[in-house]
């Protein structure tokens, strides 16, 4: 098909990530090993990766494993954001059909909302001291609001046609809430639960810089105090990957219970 | 509390008392209350105050509350007396001074490096792969490094914040131009429009609207990040003043700096959202 040979422009499209990832990495194992960026400063990749295989079984100098770290951070964020969904979610989708939840938690809603997550941190501490309580409250508090956001906002864009439809056929109100509104939520419901989840995990990686005693953000931190910048890095590549892992099953199991549901509108 | 205890008996007594049609009537003057919003909205921020003074006064949680009246003057005392050198516009000041910094630097790379993704796909092909390694980091993840590069000071702080506005502005400004209408390039095409036309006519006005949706959250994510990078290491700005609150035992100081923030970050929102009406007044609705 293509008259040149081997490199066509396609090749070209396919081959660019892999060798724009590959010269990322060189450049940045080059520029810390020629010292034009001081040792002190950052961490080769290839000293970070060794740092990785070391912390699986050593818990110098910070204290735990590394896996214990991830595993103590992802259980944080997970107890907080299900709590988050239990109350969010239910309340949120009260809030849409219903005038008096809508008229009682609409004026605290709304009080709350605009306060930034990592605001919490001190008052959570504060209140709850530095374990895992005070890490719950935090990101609680940050992951509700997004749950109650969309699943006030899917309610609301119910197709008003099936709701009329479903009143002609005499349903009741609560039959309405539940056969209808809910069921044509749920892709908005979804949004919602991704959007909590990155603002629970950067807003957790905040409150464990601030205060805590294990946790990634935990080592990031540990990582300066110690002048290690491998340490930091790999800290802050653990999050990254966590987070993304995380995102990734919210992503498989939106797909998987709502096959079928279209999505409702944009969530910008 | 009194008062709601006597309309609670009261309504009781109705209930099972002689009088039928009088208690319809009540019934049905209370259920129009419960169908008003601005009465249960009223209703809701009574308790939830009424609730708030139990807690602080009475409650077994009451050492670690202050009561509202507590938050206020300690509101009112820090806007006329120095906090660490500062007054509370000077904090107020010290921290979007540094938001509107690092937002800056951060919308001045972003939508300009978001845009080239979104026209040339070999560009886009290079620099995705590596955007894609940094975008699931939180801007905080980078305190430390930043705090190692370039110290305790400004720059830090407007480098975190850099990056929490970077990473929303390319997102968006590149989604934006990729989900453009290609009914909108066929109409150009058709009506003999050159590429620089279809550029400048067609491209950048229609992503527009999802590029200032970009800095809405750009800004909100500044915010935030300059809070947390107070919080970590900062002699001034508003994060300070809620973790000197921590610090010096003071719950007022951190109630009274939070609601401050709210109302700095909701009164952002309100003036982006009035901007983006002024600028791009042919946004379509969301439906």
């Amino acid at each position: 098909m293509n008259s040149k040979p081997r490199i066509g422009r396609g090749n070209i499209l396919r081959l660019l990530p892999y060798l724009s990832v590959a010269a990322f990495f060189l450049g940045w194992q080059l520029l810390v090993e020629t010292g034009i960026i001081p040792r002190v400063l950052l961490a080769t990749p290839l000293e970070v990766g060794k740092l990785f295989f070391v912390k699986l079984t050593q818990a110098q100098p910070d204290g735990s494993l590394l896996w214990v770290h991830t595993v103590v951070s992802l259980g944080e964020a997970l107890l907080g954001y299900l709590l988050a969904l239990v109350v969010g979610i239910p309340l949120g989708l009260l809030m849409g059909w219903f005038v008096l939840a809508e008229g009682l938690a609409r004026p605290l809603f709304e009080m709350i909302r605009p306060i930034p997550p990592v605001a919490w941190i001190p008052l959570a501490i504060f209140w709850f001291g530095i374990g895992l309580s005070g890490k719950v409250f935090i990101i609680w508090a940050c992951a509700v609001i997004p749950c109650v956001i969309n699943a006030y906002t899917g309610v609301r864009m119910t197709n008003p046609t099936l709701v009329q439809m479903a009143r002609t056929y005499g349903a009741t109100d609560w039959q309405v809430f539940t056969r209808i509104c809910i069921p044509s939520a749920l892709p908005m419901v979804f949004g919602g639960l991704q959007i909590a989840l990155a603002l629970a995990w950067t807003t957790l990686v905040a409150a464990e810089l601030i205060a805590s005693d294990v946790g990634l953000g935990f080592l990031i931190n540990m990582g300066r105090r110690l002048l290690r910048p491998d340490m930091i890095v790999l800290g802050m590549l653990m999050v990254g990957l966590t987070g993304w892992f995380i995102g990734a099953v919210i992503d498989w199991l939106e797909r998987k219970l709502t096959a079928g549901l279209e999505r409702g509108g944009s969530s910008s | 509390m009194e008062q709601s205890e006597s309309i609670a008996g009261c309504g009781i007594q109705m209930e099972t008392g002689p009088a039928l049609e009088k208690r319809e009537g009540a019934w049905a003057a209370v259920r129009g209350l419960l169908r008003n919003r601005y009465c249960l909205y009223g209703l809701s921020v009574i308790g939830f105050l009424l609730i708030w003074y139990w807690a602080a006064l009475y409650s077994s949680i009451s050492r670690f509350m202050p009561t509202p009246d507590q938050v206020f003057n300690e509101m009112v005392r820090i806007a006329g007396h120095k906090l660490a050198g500062k007054t509370l516009v000077g904090h107020l000041w010290a921290s979007l001074r540094r938001v509107l910094i690092g937002f800056g630097i951060g919308v001045a790379l972003g939508v300009p490096l978001g845009l080239i993704m979104a026209i040339n796909k070999y560009i886009n092909a290079a620099v995705k792969p590596i955007f894609d390694l940094f975008k699931p980091m939180p801007p905080i993840a980078w305190i430390s490094l930043a705090i190692l590069w370039f110290g305790i000071g400004e720059q830090s702080k407007v480098f975190i914040i850099a990056i929490g506005a970077f990473v929303p502005a390319l997102i968006n400004s590149y989604n934006g131009i990729r989900l453009v209408d290609p009914a909108l390039y066929d109409a150009v095409r058709m009506l003999g429009g050159n590429r620089r036309q279809e550029l400048y006519q067609v491209t950048f006005p229609a992503a527009f609207p999802a590029i200032f949706a970009g800095f809405q959250i750009a800004l909100s994510m500044a915010w935030g990040s300059v809070l947390a990078a107070e919080l970590v290491g900062a002699r001034s700005g508003m994060g300070y003043i809620i973790i000197l609150g921590m610090k010096v035992f003071k719950p007022e100081l951190i109630i009274g700096g939070m609601i401050i923030i709210a109302l700095v970050a909701g009164f952002l929102t309100l003036s982006l959202n009035y901007l983006e009406k002024k600028v791009c007044p042919w946004k379509r609705e969301l439906t």
